[in-house]
This record gives structure tokens, sequence and C-alpha cells, in this order.
């Protein structure tokens, strides 16, 4: 329709610079076309006959048709630069990933529309290739040229936008480059920005054109976007993965959420899908029985419909380790706690809790130590005696029993070591017992009253679990949150001789106890991160209660859980003087895997002289060795880089050792696999694309609309150009504008009766 | 640090006692408002307070009224709790506790004593109540029973509480004969008439003292059995200048022993 009336297509409008191209001076014309005005005005103005609106109205008409004819003849242009035809190169670059298989379009996939509009019989790529040299370039991973799109297989794993562009600008150097063309779902997985890339094409005067293909948001899909769980944990040990689901097509359903170990089911949850587009977290509670790397898969099982039914699951690795994992528990006068947690704990293969009891002044007893020497002078007086332990548990101690620099090792036994610190009630304990003030205070979670806020003292506390506590998987004691709830509720109180009533800002109350008849209320477990490691409080006198007390059942096992699971916690994640890490967990076969090495001496003191090897084990039995480099801007820290060639888990054994001792060692693992990037968030991506046309010069396309690519290539295209005038006088509109104003004019001297 | 080896501090210990000095095994700035009213020590709870077991003995009808339970009741147990502070430093109750087997307050305190044994004789409830607090975690310690008619009744008696579990002698390389103190023969505690008089120390037919256990599946002991013996007497006679020390002594060591067990294991 714009064509039509003004001759042009919109494109030439905008390109385009609006220049009169008259044939005599301009100021020659302006000032002919004013003296011929005045003289029609004046001559209206003279003349008396007729009313003074008639008189204005058809002096208005008249003066326009002068207007519009003195426009015509001025020559009105608009200067644009044109593409010279057959000169200059245009290089369409066709996505060729997964993403473009999804089918999307009525059921047929995206790749369809590659094949209608690149096809050898097509529309499109005949007006192409009339007007400019095509060069064909696929592109996922990496770009390639191409002979023709019948070349393409759409089975690359990842896409690179910005690669992809690099790559033909840099192989179209030195050919006048019309512009580029990018056919894509802009699905981009890459981890690289894209600036750089669109800001040396703008430098470059190369306009990159987008067609978007496929539907911005999938019609019927369910997707498990994100799982969170941690890398490692203990054999035994209940976790809780958090993972987030998100769907378009299913709003309300019901679906079960599925949890695979190597294809076994270990925990099933159902799900009520949130509305469209809306991502829901959810959780989903499990035990981690089996020892060694685990394969796991979340996912939920495919509905009818959906389009894409690869992003219904991820694939994680969790490393269950069955070790023993050595606990310290000091207690500083006889209490029946010793009893019940080392019952609660005695079955458990992965925790040994070595008891340090003092009996009298000077004197003490020593339960599960390993050897005859240990701990024979009593708590350890040194960092390597102390570190050797993964948690600390301390009873009722006075603060004055430990010399400062102890009292600084425990703080450190936290902070610098990473270890895991409960601190229990006692009347020796806490506040109490004169930690006020001291280093173990700042580690503790809860704030330690000075003196005169003591007031209450001993009281007896009726224990329920806070809103953060309800979800923490260490304190609950059924599988589900009710049940769990509940019976925390049937639980006996208990008896607190610590006034703590406040938690530190950053730390998380996860049970508190109601004192009776308005006492108020009391923190009875707290824990927050200190340093590497965790400090936790639990300041009651006599949690055995929930084992003896005569309204627990026998059978009843919440004290043994309790228990069990808040020693689990207590030295979850603390780690050994050698730890690995990956940056990433999994990768693509040939594509390079980065291994860190933390290295720390016995201390606990980072290394940075030591000799650090990895030791990589294929799926096929090959190792290869890898020395890891320190990387001098962190202190402790190695690096190292391997490529691997195969699929399935690869095992890395981390050795490190400094002159003739052993530091230690550390495994991890890594997954290598064939990316399934591609089928996640593969919705077209129209801002993305947009935005490449509009920050490089070229224009947004849909297939609807890609018709009109070839013309429009032509002007806004950089390359070998000519400047062009075009008239713009003879434009439809014009001849309609002035036949319409002498009608007008003829129409209204008729109406008024005139002549 | 290795446990104590008996004779010089215990016998330092109990005969200061007998001398009404001796040094507390704690600091006493350690020590936490210690009052000497029992109404107001009993407002505070403490750890561990001594308690007794009251239970049905005698013939049909006479219930706990019967009192055997209440032997050396409660000379016995101040005693004991005034020198075991001065061994152990803990928050040990001023006055002693005596509890019905069938109370559910008996679950409050995971240590049990009982005496007179032989005289035993059990209401359901009360086998009840014992088997869930011995079943759920309590430890209890009986004395004071003499030769092969007693023991025939307690066996008969603890028999009902624990029908599964077997009576069996302890050896003296058993963790409660090593606990604190370093105890390697059982000695056989007279009663003061005995102790006196000096010559035998055995009464009725029971001439071999020993030290039995019932253990649990996991080998721990649920109780603790002292026959042939009467520790009570040397805990309540202890300060009696004609009492042998070294019979107060054992009876001492084994008292703080078999407490630390139940509070450890």
């Amino acid at each position: 329709m714009f064509e039509l009336l003004f001759k042009y297509r919109p494109v030439v409008f905008e390109r385009g610079d609006f220049a009169f191209a008259a044939p005599w001076p301009v100021a020659a014309a302006a000032v002919a076309a004013l003296v011929l005005a005045g003289v029609v005005a004046w001559s209206y103005a003279r003349a008396g006959a007729g009313r003074r609106l008639e008189r204005v109205v058809l002096a208005g008409l008249r003066l326009t048709v002068l207007a519009l004819l003195l426009f015509c003849l001025a020559r009105p242009t608009l200067v644009i630069s044109t593409t010279v035809p057959q000169r200059n190169f245009v290089g369409v670059l066709i996505d060729d990933s997964r993403s473009m298989r999804i089918a999307d379009q009525d059921g047929r996939p995206r790749s369809d529309f590659v094949a209608e509009s690149f096809g050898e019989e097509s529309a499109l790529r005949k007006a192409l290739e009339e007007r400019f040299a095509v060069r064909y370039f696929r592109f996922s991973s990496a770009a390639d040229r191409l002979a023709g799109p019948e070349e393409l297989a759409f089975a690359g794993t990842r896409t690179r936008i910005g690669e992809a562009l690099e790559a033909a600008r840099n192989e179209l150097a030195g050919v006048p480059l019309a512009g580029l063309v990018v056919v894509s779902d802009g699905a981009d997985n890459s981890r690289e920005s894209l600036s750089e890339a669109l800001v040396a094409l703008r430098a470059a005067g190369v306009p990159v054109h987008t067609v978007g293909v496929g539907l911005p948001v999938l019609e019927r899909d369910i997707e498990v976007g994100r799982v969170d769980l941690p890398a490692r944990v203990l054999r035994g040990a209940s976790l809780a993965v958090d993972v987030v689901v998100s769907q378009s097509g299913y709003g309300g359903r019901r679906v079960p959420l599925v949890v695979e170990d190597e294809g076994r089911i270990v925990a099933e949850r159902e799900v009520e899908l949130p509305p469209d587009g809306e991502p829901a977290p959810v959780r989903v509670a499990f035990t981690a029985e089996e020892a060694g790397p685990r394969r796991l898969r979340i996912r939920v099982p495919a509905q009818p419909g959906e389009t894409v039914v690869e992003n219904n699951g991820r694939e994680v690795v969790l490393q269950v380790e069955d070790r023993r994992e050595k606990i310290l528990y000091f207690e500083g006068e006889p209490r029946f706690e010793v009893k019940f947690v080392r019952r609660a704990v005695m079955d458990d293969p992965n925790l040994q809790v070595v008891v340090l009891q003092r009996v009298a002044d000077g004197k003490f007893i020593r339960l599960d130590v390993d050897d005859p020497e240990e701990l024979r002078a009593g708590f350890p007086a040194t960092r390597e005696e102390l570190f050797a332990y993964r948690g600390l548990v301390l009873g009722s101690v006075e603060a004055s029993f430990f010399t400062h620099d102890q009292l600084r090792m425990i703080a450190d036994f936290v902070g610098d070591r990473g270890g895991g610190l409960l601190a229990l009630g006692g009347r020796r304990a806490l506040a109490e017992g004169g930690y006020a003030g001291t280093p173990v205070a700042d580690a503790l979670p809860v704030v330690l009253e000075t003196e005169s806020d003591l007031a209450g003292g001993v009281a007896e506390v009726k224990v329920e679990p806070t809103r953060a506590g309800r979800a923490h998987a260490a304190i609950r004691l059924a599988s589900d949150e009710a049940t769990s709830l509940e019976r925390w509720r049937s639980l006996p109180p208990l008896t607190s001789t610590n006034v703590v009533r406040r938690v530190k800002p950053g730390a998380t109350a996860l049970l508190t106890g109601a004192v009776p008849d308005g006492g108020g209320e009391r923190v009875v477990l707290a824990a927050q991160r200190y340093g590497r490691g965790k400090a936790i409080a639990f300041p009651v006198q006599d949690s055995w209660l929930w084992q003896m007390h005569a309204d627990v059942p026998l059978d009843d096992m919440s004290h043994e859980t309790f228990w069990r699971q808040m020693l689990r916690w207590l030295v979850d994640g603390v780690p050994d003087p050698v730890t690995a890490a990956l940056p990433r967990g999994e990768a693509e076969p040939g594509e390079a895997v980065e291994v860190v090495a933390e290295v720390s001496d016995s201390a606990y003191l980072a290394v940075n002289d030591a000799r650090v090897v990895a030791r990589v084990r294929a799926p096929d039995g090959t190792e290869s060795e890898l020395p890891l480099d320190w990387t001098v801007d962190r202190d402790g820290r190695y690096r190292g880089t391997f490529t691997p060639r195969e699929e399935g888990l690869h095992e890395i054994r981390i050795e490190a050792a400094r002159g003739e001792r052993t530091l230690g060692g550390a495994v991890t693992w890594v997954r290598v696999a064939p990316s399934d990037a591609e089928y996640f968030d593969a919705g077209m991506r129209e801002p993305l694309l947009r935005r490449i046309a509009e920050e490089t010069g070229g224009r947004f396309y849909t297939p609807a609309t890609v018709a009109a690519l070839p013309e429009d290539l032509r002007y806004t295209g950089g390359g070998t150009t000519v400047v062009e005038e075009r008239e713009l006088w003879d434009m439809p509109i014009i001849f309609l504008l002035l036949l319409g104003v002498v009608a007008a004019e003829w129409g209204w001297r008729r109406a008024r009766g005139l002549a | 640090m290795s446990p104590i080896r008996s004779h010089p501090l215990v016998l330092a210990s109990v005969g200061l006692l007998c001398l009404g000095l001796g040094p507390p095994a704690v600091s006493p700035a350690a020590q936490v408002g210690r009052g000497a009213d029992p109404a107001a020590a009993s407002e505070r709870r403490h750890e561990f307070v001594f308690t007794r077991a009251i239970y049905s003995s005698g013939g049909p009808g006479r219930g706990w009224r019967g009192r055997s339970w209440a032997t050396d009741y409660p000379k016995a147990d101040r005693q004991f709790i005034a020198l075991i502070q001065r061994l152990v430093g803990f928050d040990i109750a001023e006055t002693e506790r005596a509890i019905r087997l069938d109370d559910p307050e008996l679950r409050r305190h995971p240590f049990l004593y009982a005496v007179e044994v032989g005289y035993m004789s059990l209401t359901d409830a009360e086998v009840r109540g014992l088997r869930d607090y011995l079943l759920a975690g309590g430890f209890l310690v009986v004395d004071d029973f003499w030769g092969s008619v007693e023991w025939r009744n307690f066996e008969r008696e603890i028999r009902r509480v624990l029908p599964e579990y077997p009576i069996v002698d302890l050896p003296l390389d058993h963790p409660v004969f090593h606990t604190y103190y370093e105890i390697d023969e059982i000695v056989q505690v007279p009663g003061i008439g005995n102790a006196l008089r000096g010559g035998r120390t055995w009464e009725r037919d029971g001439r071999v003292p020993a030290v039995r256990g019932i253990l649990d599946e996991a080998g721990r002991l649920m109780v603790l059995i002292h026959w042939n013996t009467d520790l009570g007497d040397a805990w309540e006679w202890a300060e009696h200048p004609g009492y042998p020390l070294r019979y107060s002594s054992w009876a001492y060591e084994m008292g703080a022993n078999q407490i630390l067990y139940a509070m450890s294991h």
C-alpha cells in the first residue's frame, strides 16, 4: 500500500536523504514563489465580492495548489546508496544446531523453513542469487563454509552466534560484503558476550539481518530448569535436591518428578505445575545409600503432546563418600548427653565420635580413641592435633579451662580449617561459662548476653522448629514436612540452662523453645557459616529426654535421627587438606576441562610449593597424568586442563606432596557427554536477534516477512554501492493531493454558488 | 589420661572425709549455686540425682510398705553423695530421690539404685515400668542381697522384667571396672555388723561375692548386680572409725565407676 502511494518501499525513505534538485537556484525559485503568492493574496483581498470566509478558503486552496506545483518543480529527490548488482557478496549463516529440529511450526521442524527458503527452487534463494554472490555458512559451536544448504544436518550441540559472525566476517573480509544474514532461532547458549562481534561488524559497515525461526514460547513443553544439589555427601545422608520446573501448556496439571540413580528410582514427588511461563521451585528429598560417583537423573516423564522431550530432565554426578568422619566431643563434666549421643550414633558406620570427658580437675577419660596415645595429654594443644578432627562438639566446659591460644585455635578450627563446631548448653557453657568476648564467641551463631541480661536462668522449654527449621534437612524427623512437624510437637520439653535469646545477623535459628508462663522464647538451635566452616549452637541441657522420657514410645527413633543428622550435618562439606574442584562438572568430548586443586598442610595453611599431579582415568581404562601448576594469584590453588576424547565418567585423582611428605589426595569425577543445552530454553529469542540487527544496521525478519529481504539488502547493504537519486515529483500521492485540492475548490465554489 | 590407680587418692579422700576435711574435686569458682537447702536444690534441675528404686516386696498384700527397698535409706545415699562429689566433678543434687518403678518420673533419672532385692516382689505395673525404663536406656544397680535363696528370688523377678536377656558374670576386663578407677579384684564388702566384729564378711550362704550383669544386644550394661556384698553399708558407715578403709574405698571406687559408666555407655 505504501509503495502504491509513495512509489518506493519504506526502507528507501528510511535510508535515503531528502533533497531538492532544482535546475535553477533555490533562492530565485523562492522569490518567484513569494511574489506569486503575494499577488494572489492581494487580488483576493481586493476583490469585494463574496464573504470573507469564502475568500479565505479559496485563497488557501489556491495557495496549496501553488505549493504542490512548486514542490514538484523544485524536483524533490531521495539520495540513496544502493548496492551494485552482482558486485557484492552476501554471507548467509544458517543455524545448524539441534534446536533447529524442534518441531514447533505446526508440527514441522524449524529446519523445514530453511529447506523451503533456501532450497534449490526457492524464490528467496533465487532473488538473493540474482543480486548478490551468496556464500553459505553453517554454525553451531563453530562456523564452516557450506557449498549449499543441502549439507545441513542440524546436529550441533551448541549455538554460538557471536563466534559465527566473527568467523564469517573474517572469511569474507577481502570482498565487498553487502551484509550477513543469520537464519536461526537465536537460542545462543555460549558463555561469551555478543558485543565484541557486533561492534566489529558495525565498524566494518557490515549490516546483519536476522531471520528468527521458531516460536518465542513453545506451546506445549515442560522443562526442568535448574538442579541444585551438593557435589558430595556422606553415605546414608538424607539430601534435599532443589529443582526449578517451568512449563507452558500444562498449567495446573500434576506430574511426577522422579530422581533416578543409574536408572533406579530413588525418590519421587508429585508436583503441581505452575502457570505458563512461571518457574516453580520444587524440593525432593532422598537418601544417598550407595557409595561412589552416582549418576543421577532428575526428570519429569514426557507428557503427551510435548514439543520437546529432551529438556524434561537433567543429569548430575553426585559423589557419595563412604568414610568415617571423626568428631571430637569434649565434655567438661559427666553428663547423660554423652551416653545418649554415643548411643544414637553408635550404629552409624560413617561417624566416629571420640569422647574426651573431664571427670575431675585435670582428670579425663577417653572413649573410642584410635590408639592409646590419642588425646593422652587432654584437649589438643596444637593445630595439627585438633585439625585432625572434622567436627568439634563442646559441652559444658568453662572458657577458663582453655588457654587463650586454645580458644583462638577453636575459632580457627572453624574459620581456617573449615571444620564444624557444635556448642551444647550447660551450666558452664556459652555466656554462663565465660565465653563472651572470646574468639569462640566470634564463631558462635548466637549472641552471648552480658551478666545483666542473664535473668531467667534455668527454665523448661517446649521446642519447635522455626520456618527455616521446617525446611532444613538436618532436623527433619520424617520424610515429609507435615509428619516431621507433628513429631517435633510431640517431643517432651527440655531444660535450658543458658539464656540465649538472639541469633547473630547472618545466622539462622532452626529451633526455638517457648518458656511457659510468659517467660518468652529462647534459641534452641542456630547455625551460621564462619570462615570456611560452620558453627552450630544447641543450648539445651538434656536432649536425652527425647529418648528416655515416659511420653516417648520405646520404638521412637526421633532422638537417634536427630543426632545422626546433626552430626552428619556438622561434618558435611568439611574440607580435607587437599581438595579437588572442577569449575564445571560436565564437558563435551573434545572440550577442555579445567581441574583446580586447593592444597594445604596438616595445619590447614595454604601451600604454594607443592608438587601436584592429577591422574585422569577414562572410562575405557586409559590413564593419563596431568601436572597442576600454582595459579600464583591465589594461595594454595593449582590448575591444569585436559581434553577428554571419550564419553562417560572420567575419574580424576589428585595427589599433592611437598619434598618427601605427602600432603594428601582427593578424587573427583567429570561427566563427558554431548551437551543437550540446545533443548533447554529453546524458544526463539526475538530480543536477541533484533539487537543483533539493530546494532549493526540490519533488520529483523520472521518467516512471514522474509520475502522482502533481498530487496532490502540493496538499500541497507555495505560493500560496493552506488549513490542514486530517486525522483519524488511523480509520486502518485502528489497527483492525488493535487486532484483533491482542485476538486475541493470546485466543490466549494459550486456549494457557494460562485462562478 | 589413664584411669586412676585406686588406693592412694581414694584412701586419702575417704580418710579426710572421716576427718571432715578434704579438697573439693572441682575448684569452688566453677561450682554454681550449691545451696544446702534441699527444697531449693531440687528446684534447679540437676544433671544427676541419686535415685533409689521403690519396689514392692514381701508376701502378697504388703506392697511397698514392706520397705526392704528403704534399707539404709537415706543415710547411705547422703553419704555417697557427699563423698562422690569430692571424687568426681559433676552436677549432682544434694539430696537423693526415691521413686516408684511404675512412676513415669522414673524416666527422668537414667541411673537407678535398688537394695535388698532378695525380697523384691513386683507388681505388673512395676515390671512394665522397669522394663520400659531399661529398654529406653536406663541403668539399674542392685546391691545388698546375700545367699542362694535371695538370689533365686531376685532372678525370678528380673526374669519377669527382661526375659530375653541372660544374666552373665562380668569379667574383670569389662569396661565398668576400668571406667575411671582401675579395679582388679572383687572385694566382698561386709555389712556394718560383720565389719565391726571382724571375722567373716559373708552372710547367709553367700560366701563368694559376685559382680554380674545383664547386657543389651550391643553389649552395653543395663543392670549391674552386686551379689553377696553390701556397698550401701560401706557408703553409709565409711566415717565410722571401726569400718575398715579397704572396704569403703573399694565401694566408693566401684560407685564412681558405675556412675561414670552409666553416664557414658
